[in-house]
């Protein structure tokens, strides 16, 4: 049987219900890594349709103040890239839903093709790497060319239609359009040109794309989903944990309620083209 | 060969790992970096600032007494003489240049020692822009006076109080700072690291050092002396004399409490290679990947990588790397001031150190040795820990 990436399978499928993919992201082992195990499995239950999850790194030069944070106190548990991989296959077996890891470059690099290697053991389907840009990745990309594995590339407010279609050429699974040039955390206005920069990279490939970088609400969530094929929301849920850190309950709590939310609001945009 | 290739690269090294809101502000800047680096008037610019305003070229100072004691010629290429006391001043006035050109009217940097936010403050000054600089929480306590020097010259300076409080942490913030704001500000690296063209770039506007050197010296060295922490005035010195093939290089690496004790900043001898800050290089690194924390009596020297093409060259053994540890520092430090009436900064120190290190080699030979800063900045540093050993 061909192997298939199942990134590819849930857009297909949202595609045909007319619906959008729900992306959330937080960080392994913040607060600790039971507590993190417990939020991502409420987030698949809520209506996640891929996983997000970051391995903290030491300087996340792309992040602002929440995820910065959250990375702080996941380091201070001592997560190793063995830890991530374990939490996966954990979460791959409570679900199984497509999972993306997120890092920066250098956790990924020291370990080169053991990476690859254990990332395919752990069933990773997507690969996001924010300072790993297409030119210089085809020393990564050769490890899982073979793997089935994607490299999640970026699409910022700064790329001009000529470098958009150039990295494009690279992209698979999904494309990540940053909503605004700036760092990650949650705003309360969004840039207008959202919807047009969407249109524009739906102009030049068919693949599809999440927007994240700043969404905080349901409402945003369901304007922007209009356009594009995924909402990824990370730093709205990292607040839940830092503002009850003590309280595993509330934030569980919390999350899944924003998550819920998050997903209902994404479960009727398609009917703009009505 | 030559380096950096197209794409920036050194051999392995260099490159450009930034994300890609970055990606077309760097492409764009090197597009018009090189379409100005063999521009005449852009030169003619360069050159008369550096002549008028920064006092160049800097004396090649036969250092008498020490050569005594070491029986061998030694100079000292005196950047500490520049115009704010270090040779960081040579890049601000270009890349500061480069900035007018571009038509940017913000300036971000990040500092270590004070020196590189100074010399940034102060080309702001000159040509009319505004100015923030990023520091370590740990670096603004240990370096009031430049933090004073640059308020003084009307620069806003911004604390960094995430991880470990010092230059990696002030780079990650001013990287923050040009992402999010990337239309109006011109990021104005301090050394020959970062993404591709700033590495090319800041070495092209110090090797100035290395050019005034074979002009001033009228013959080759047998021997090149620098520190390194970046390494921006060890590549300045450095990179006119790399096809002579005759001429040692020896760039020495802020060994802390000594490379065994891990409490360190010498990122080729005590590291391995790794993607920070947009470029591959050696960096200071736990077996995760995550980046260790850098520890130097030198502020400046305190940063946990290395330029890209030091890596390269280090791994050619074309520059041989040593390092020394603070107290060796310390006491070539007081040699100095003692010997020749020059108060070094301590990260210059570092180099005159490593003479000790090769007394045996050096004997009879003409040795050069890049006096990269002056050490006011450091008398808080030295009298605290003077009192304390």
């Amino acid at each position: 049987m061909p192997e298939y990436n199942k990134i590819d399978t849930v857009f297909n499928k949202l595609k045909s219900e007319n619906r959008k993919a729900f992306i959330p992201f937080i960080s392994i082992g913040d607060p600790a890594l039971e507590t993190s195990f417990e939020i991502a499995k409420t987030l698949v239950e809520n209506g996640a349709d891929i996983i997000e999850l970051g391995f903290p790194f030491s300087d996340p030069m792309a992040d602002g103040k929440v995820i910065q944070r959250s990375y702080e106190r996941a380091l201070k548990n001592k997560i190793s890239m063995e830890d991530a991989f374990a939490f996966i296959k954990r979460l791959k077996a409570f679900r199984d839903i497509p999972v993306v890891l997120f890092t920066y470059y250098n956790p990924v690099f020291i370990l080169g093709e053991k990476f690859a290697k254990d990332a395919k053991e752990a069933d990773v389907q997507g690969v996001l790497i924010v300072d790993l840009p297409p030119e210089e990745s085809a020393e990564f990309t050769k490890y899982i060319r073979d793997k089935n594995i994607y490299q999640i590339y970026l699409l910022a407010p700064t790329t001009a239609p000529d470098r958009m279609r150039y990295v494009l050429s690279y992209a698979k699974g999904f494309v990540y359009y940053v909503s605004v040039t700036g760092v990650t955390g949650a705003r309360k206005n969004l840039p207008e040109t959202i919807k047009s920069r969407v249109e524009e990279i739906k102009r030049i490939s068919s693949i599809p794309v999440g927007v994240g970088f700043g969404i905080s609400s349901r409402d945003q969530a369901r304007d922007i989903a209009k356009h594009s094929d995924a909402i990824i929301i990370g730093s709205k849920i990292i607040q839940f944990i830092e503002d009850d850190i003590e309280d595993k309950r509330r934030i569980l709590k919390k999350i899944a309620e924003f998550s819920s939310d998050i997903r209902s609001a994404l479960n009727d945009t398609a009917s703009s083209g009505l | 060969m030559k380096l950096p290739d197209g794409n920036g690269h050194f051999g392995e090294y260099g490159g450009r790992y930034i994300s890609e809101t970055l990606m077309p502000a760097v492409i764009e800047l090197e597009k018009f970096y090189k379409k100005i680096r063999n521009d005449r008037e852009f030169i003619k610019d360069f050159k008369y600032y550096l002549k008028n305003y920064v006092g160049r070229p800097s004396p090649l100072y036969f250092a008498k007494r020490l050569s005594e004691v070491y029986d061998a010629g030694i100079f000292l290429k005196r950047e500490d003489l520049n115009h704010t006391g270090a040779h960081k001043i040579n890049n601000t006035i270009g890349q500061a240049l480069l900035a007018v050109k571009m038509g940017k009217k913000r300036i971000i940097a990040e500092t270590g020692a004070g020196q590189h936010g100074v010399a940034t403050a102060t080309v702001c000054a000159l040509f009319g822009l505004d100015c923030e600089v990023f520091m370590g929480k740990k670096d603004i306590e240990r370096q009031k006076q430049n933090v004073f020097r640059m308020e003084l010259l009307g620069a806003k300076v911004n604390s960094v109080e995430a991880g470990s409080q010092t230059l990696k942490d002030a780079m990650n913030e001013a990287i923050r700072d040009w992402i999010t704001n990337i239309h109006t500000t011109y990021y104005m690296i301090g050394t020959v690291a970062g993404p591709h063209p700033y590495p090319l770039m800041v070495r092209d506007f110090q090797s100035v050092i290395g050019k005034e050197v074979l002009k001033q010296l009228e013959k080759l060295p047998d021997i090149l002396i620098a520190c390194v922490g970046g390494g921006s005035n060890a590549i300045g010195l450095f990179y006119p004399f790399l096809k002579y093939n005759d001429v040692k290089m020896y760039a020495v690496e802020a060994g802390g409490y000594g490379i065994e004790t891990g409490m360190h900043a010498a990122s080729i001898s005590g590291g391995k290679p790794g993607v920070l800050h947009g470029n591959k290089t050696y960096l200071l690194q736990d077996e995760f990947g995550r980046i260790k924390d850098a520890h130097s009596i030198a502020a400046g020297l305190d940063y946990p990588g290395v330029g890209p093409e030091h890596s390269y060259f280090a791994d050619k053994k074309r520059i041989i790397i040593g390092s020394v540890t603070d107290e060796e520092a310390v006491k070539a430090f007081q040699k100095l001031c003692r010997l020749e009436g020059i108060i070094p900064a301590l990260e210059s120190s570092h180099a005159i150190a490593y003479l000790e290190k090769i007394k045996k080699e050096i004997k009879g030979k003409t040795v050069v040795i890049n006096l990269s800063g002056r050490g006011d900045k450091d008398m808080h540093t030295i009298s605290e820990y003077l009192s304390k050993s």
